[in-house]
């Protein structure tokens, strides 16, 4: 990764020398004798680049993460965590002690049945780890994937539950994972934001809020990726502006900013210069990481990138572009690893399931099947796997019970289910090859090792060297953390 | 016996009074946390460079720099001033013609009638509607995955702009908003006052329990309340008593029951060309809830049963047995009350000098930061409520103080024993917000309309953005004509997507309560000043200004300094006169030499760019409908425009 890091670097130091990027940063401070002062200021100074990188409270074992989200709530019982004894009892009605006090969005308690899965497990990998037979490709990553069938959410709807996942609330204006983590660590790439997004599918329900940086400055917001067309809003030059006129005007911009800064002295104006020239890096970096005429035919195909939906319909939005995009993005997301964005988040709508739950699982599951396990193994090939976390998360699972909600027809999906579902995470440190926790026989209840989305979270900062109980922000009077006034690092999970 | 139980309710104030104790081994009764003492009418302390005092503020802080034996800075340029105080005052830059007079002015009265006429004008409660805004967590949407539209928001706003430009004080101000229909005869404009607390958000997501998202709503209320006018972080006793102050989990429920004892209601508003408006207001149920505590702010678990009342550790509450949001309100409001005024002076101070002397202005608790001058915010809070709680008093005496007209030029020699500039040697020098940066682009592009109130607009966004509302309901569309160039306090307040220029300039998330907006520097804000269509078009318009072209080209007169001979024929020989005339149009001052000539060696290097490559920087000059040759000139002069219009000083106010 290094050498490729270097290689990017060189290649831009070169556009530099060009006058893209004009002086570098560095020596113009040196030149005006700033340095020396930022330094004397010690602990007071104002951070010139945000994201210049800060140490974790210990010894990580991830560097980076890509962190992918299936937003609507993926039916852990028909992918990862197989009820034989659901399928006896399809058909029958739970004990009401189950369902007593229990809230449904829409189930009809009275007149709920409990629905088999009509998918067939297997197991894969040495390890022997019981997955869908709709999930081949990631099968064969099993001995790399600690899959946690004990986690449970608080949230019952999807957008409060997409914000918890997210940012550890409920509510809306907290800082998201992936700004936390760039906040705390910084990202070591010099082009390209700290926090990258990538999205397919259906548009996210939650709008921008699951991405943003809340109370944490803009800095470690998400910054959304476009798979197609210009790769970041605002980043083409305006109609009429060519490359050469904006280095005209790049350059005295520059030179004016420095000058203003000699007369007031506001080490604001250095960051100021900065984010230009970072700026200037990122419009050449971005189409570069884009493009992807450089990447082999074979690793092209491993992703999928130009596969077709194979007939496949699916009710619920996103179409058959989401194959392409879908696959692009994990593609991607390789390749920010290796250019050193801190964290990738590939944020895929919709799976919630609550009818024709068959068909539109198994298109979901050939939508990202493949590209998933290309990217472990690629990462994996690499070299890149033990230092980048890659997670898989949703923000609640699927009901045992068949949702037969008023003006269904027949049912034919599941209602949301937060009392326990699936998630797993690969490399970066986890130990890999791994079931953690279980469920009842039916799925109902979690019987051993409950994760909480607070405990996840604290995994998650583990890994990268962070006391989740340390690293914190205060707003409003009040430090926030990512796992809010919980959280345990599920030990087992760590390789 | 009542500070028993005061203290075995709260080990939080315990804790702080014994170390407050511990700390200064002082030997005598506990002392309160410095905010829970109501504040005295500080004596102006005596300072020894009497000349350079102004007002009382001015003693207060030069007392303070003479102990450190500090000199204040010089007083800022009068251009820097007259910048200052209108960026401050109306969120508009002086007009060249302006910045002129005031600069030759020499009578002394001339920055006060300045700053009178800033106070008078309509722009002022646009400007200072918007930080209240932010407080009010203002929006156009209901929130959460639906999110759709709430038409008449804005209805709310145009009484808040409406309200800071007549002064209304600040005690009314409290009151109409919080229990305006509880006032005897209330108007209908009491009533609109209350939308203050119909800004929560709503989940109308499918199979939402909305008694959950009710309650939501009303501990939203209660946390609003206590930070926006209390200053504390009564939210964090939502679940538990809170950890540091005095603020017990009960007594967040006390709280709790004024606002369940509402309804919400829907009134006919009729606005200046909108007679369909309705007005999102409050009034008090006939059916009296009951209110228990939720154990663990688990709304489904009910714990003790409680009546409306505040805090304890405060001043009392007069009020009758059946006390309601008006009895709240007053109590809020009450002179004895030892936070709301300090809390509301903090804020003010904070925003004319871009740091509270509170610099936690959302948190005067235990856990929040000491005020850096202590005397002065005790005096400044009582001259408020002296001076019938006018926010236009209180603005006028901080602006007009030698404090606020120092230079913020850094100063090295303090850069190590003051770095963040606590004890006001210098004005402080920062960046303008999200939308003031958006409105001064406008101006200065000759694009910017002015018109006041009304209902938000959809600025230009992309498609991507546009797409994100097709998991919910909401559609947006892009406004056009006149109103997509308005201020941008009326840009539509998408909860769940918010306008992306604003997500990059840290505009408050308008969600929640805010009391301090971030002030990052990143590169992709670099990236929208440079490229984001509305900002380009600014750019072209300001070309399109230093030129003094009003009309296409074809139709104006040539400036005085066209070449009739020469190689060029009829070019613009020296562009020095239109780049003087941007540069001052939009700094509020003449660009010193050496900036002239880097501007007119980036208009010389475009000018020669673009006469040999005309083609490719022909969308620059569209609107301009030019020739060849004076499309080299606007083009080159947009170019040049951009550079102003993205210099650092641009966005700030120094």
């Amino acid at each position: 990764m290094n050498e490729i890091v270097q290689l990017t670097r060189r290649d831009f130091l070169v556009s530099t020398a060009r006058g893209v990027g004009g002086l570098a940063f560095a020596s113009l401070l040196e030149a005006d004798g700033l340095l020396a002062a930022q330094t004397k200021k010690g602990a007071h100074s104002m951070p010139v680049d945000p994201l210049a990188a800060k140490p974790p409270h210990f010894a990580p074992k991830a560097k980076q993460c890509i962190f992918l989200y299936m937003e609507g709530g993926v039916s852990q019982l028909d992918l990862f965590d197989a009820k034989p004894k659901l399928n006896e009892l399809n058909g029958q009605k739970l004990p009401e002690s189950l369902t007593k006090n229990i809230r449904f969005a829409f189930i009809q308690k009275e007149s709920a049945t409990l629905l088999g899965s009509p998918h067939k497990f297997r197991r894969y990998g040495q390890c022997g780890m019981e997955l869908s037979e709709m999930l081949p490709h990631l099968g064969s990553c099993a001995d790399d994937i600690a899959l946690i069938r004990s986690t449970h959410t608080e949230a019952f709807n999807h957008h409060p539950g997409e914000l918890l996942m997210y940012t550890g609330a409920q509510t809306l204006g907290r800082p998201s994972v992936g700004s936390w983590i760039t906040y705390a660590l910084g990202s070591p790439s010099q082009n390209l934001p700290g926090y990258v997004v990538l999205t397919a599918g259906r548009a996210a329900s939650g709008g921008n809020t699951m991405f943003g940086s809340g109370f944490l400055p803009s800095t470690y917001q998400g910054v959304k990726l476009r798979s197609q067309g210009e790769p970041v809003q605002d980043l083409n030059n305006p109609p009429g502006m060519t490359a050469e006129m904006r280095h005209y005007g790049l350059d005295t911009l520059r030179d004016l900013n420095k000058m203003r800064l000699k007369v007031v002295g506001d080490p604001e104006i250095a960051s100021r210069i900065a984010s230009y020239e970072l700026a200037a890096r990122m419009q050449l970096a971005a189409p570069e990481l884009t493009d992807l005429s450089g990447e082999a035919k074979e690793t092209l195909e491993a992703y999928g990138v130009d596969r077709d939906a194979g007939g496949l319909k699916t009710q619920r939005g996103g179409g058959p572009e989401a194959f392409q995009t879908f696959s692009r993005n994990c593609l991607l997301a390789r390749r920010m690893v290796e250019r050193g964005v801190r964290f990738v988040n590939i944020h895929h709508a919709s799976w919630d399931h609550h009818n024709d739950l068959d068909a539109d699982l198994l298109f979901n599951c050939r939508v990202v099947d493949q590209p998933v396990a290309a990217l472990l193994m690629d990462l994996k090939q690499r070299g890149l796997l033990d230092s980048t976390l890659v997670v898989w998360a949703s923000e609640f699972g699927r009901t045992p019970l068949g949702d037969n909600r008023p003006g269904f027809a027949s049912v034919t999906g599941r209602d949301h289910h937060p009392f326990a579902f699936t998630v797993w995470m690969a490399g970066g440190g986890v130990k890999g090859g791994q079931i953690i926790g279980a469920t009842d026989e039916i799925g109902w209840n979690i019987v051993k090792d409950p994760v909480h989305i607070n405990d996840f979270h604290a995994t998650i900062l583990h890994l990268f060297g962070l006391d989740h109980s340390r690293l914190t922000y205060r707003f409003r009077g009040r430090d926030f953390r990512l796992t809010d006034v919980a959280g345990k690092v599920v030990e087992q999970a760590i390789g | 016996m009542k500070f028993l139980l005061i203290v075995l309710c709260l080990p939080g104030l315990l804790t702080t009074i014994m170390a407050a104790s511990a700390g200064k081994d002082i030997v005598g009764p506990p002392t309160l946390h410095w905010s829970f003492v109501p504040p005295k009418h500080s004596p102006i302390p005596k300072v020894k460079n009497q000349r350079w005092a102004r007002n009382p503020i001015d003693a207060f802080v030069l007392a303070r720099l003479e102990k450190e034996h500090i000199k204040p800075s010089p007083p800022a340029e009068r251009a820097t001033l007259i910048r200052r105080v209108s960026l401050d005052l109306v969120g508009l830059p002086p007009t060249p013609e302006e910045v002129q007079a005031f600069v030759k002015e020499d009578r002394p009265e001339a920055y006060d009638e300045l700053v009178d006429r800033l106070l008078s004008s309509p722009h002022f409660g646009e400007r200072w509607g918007r930080h209240w805004l932010d407080l009010a967590r203002y929006g156009d949407t209901e929130g959460y995955q639906i999110d759709r539209e709430r038409p008449y928001a804005y209805v709310y706003r145009n009484w808040v702009i409406d309200a800071i430009n007549r002064d209304l004080p600040f005690d009314k101000f409290t009151i109409e908003q919080l229990a305006g229909d509880l006032l005897p005869n209330a108007t209908l404009d009491q009533k609109i006052a209350t939308g203050f607390h119909r800004n929560t958000l709503m989940n109308y997501e499918d199979g939402v329990d909305r008694e959950e998202f009710r309650c939501k709503a009303k501990v939203d209320r209660v946390a609003t309340t206590g930070t926006a006018w209390l200053g504390l972080t009564v939210g964090c006793a939502e679940c538990h008593s809170h950890k540091y102050d005095p603020i017990s989990q009960r007594e967040f429920y006390q709280l709790y029951a004024f606002f369940n004892r509402t309804e919400e209601l829907d009134l006919p508003a009729p606005q200046p060309k909108d007679k369909e408006a309705r007005a999102q207001t409050f009034i008090e149920s006939t059916n009296q809830a009951k209110t228990c505590i939720h154990l663990r702010g688990d709304f489904l678990r009910k714990g003790d049963q409680v009546t409306p009342g505040v805090l304890s550790a405060l001043h009392p509450f007069k009020s009758s047995t059946a006390s309601n949001r008006l009895d709240l309100a007053r109590w809020l409001v009450d002179p004895a009350n030892p936070l709301t005024s300090r809390v509301t002076v903090n804020r003010i101070w904070q925003h004319l000098f871009g740091r509270g002397l509170v610099n936690t202005p959302d948190d005067f608790g235990v856990r929040g930061e000491a005020p850096s001058h202590p005397e002065l915010l005790d005096w400044l809070a009582t001259e408020f409520i002296a001076r019938g709680w006018s926010c236009k008093a209180m603005i006028k005496s901080m602006v007009t103080s030698a404090t606020y007209r120092q230079s913020s030029h850094s100063r090295p020699e303090l850069m190590e024993s003051d770095p963040l500039n606590v004890l006001l040697a210098r004005q402080n020098r920062f960046r303008l917000e999200a939308e003031i940066i958006r409105d001064l682009n406008l101006w200065a592009g000759g694009l910017l309309n002015t018109e006041i109130g009304g209902p938000s607009f959809r600025p230009v966004t992309p498609d991507d953005f546009k797409k994100l509302g097709s998991a919910g309901t909401f559609i947006w569309v892009d406004t056009d004509g006149p109103a997509k160039y308005r201020r941008g306090l009326y840009v539509f307040a998408q909860r769940t997507a918010p306008y992306p220029v604003w997500l990059t300039f840290d505009q408050a998330d308008p969600s929640e309560v805010c009391a301090r907006r971030e002030c990052s520097t990143t590169p992709l804000q670099a990236l929208t000043l440079l490229n984001n269509p509305v900002f380009a078009e600014c750019a072209q318009g300001l070309g399109r200004r230093m030129l003094g072209m009003k009309q296409p080209c074809s139709s104006r007169p040539k400036p005085a300094h066209y070449s009739p001979s020469g190689k060029d024929q009829s070019r613009l020989t020296s562009a020095a006169t239109e780049i003087e005339r941007g540069f001052e149009l939009c700094l509020a001052r003449k660009p010193t030499n050496e900036e002239l000539v880097r501007l007119e060696k980036l208009y010389e290097d475009e000018w020669q760019l673009v006469s040999k490559h005309p083609g490719p920087a022909a969308k620059l000059t569209e609107e301009a409908r030019c020739d060849d040759k004076e499309a080299a000139e606007t083009a080159s002069l947009t170019a040049v425009a951009q550079v102003i219009l993205n210099l650092d000083e641009f966005i700030n106010r120094e």
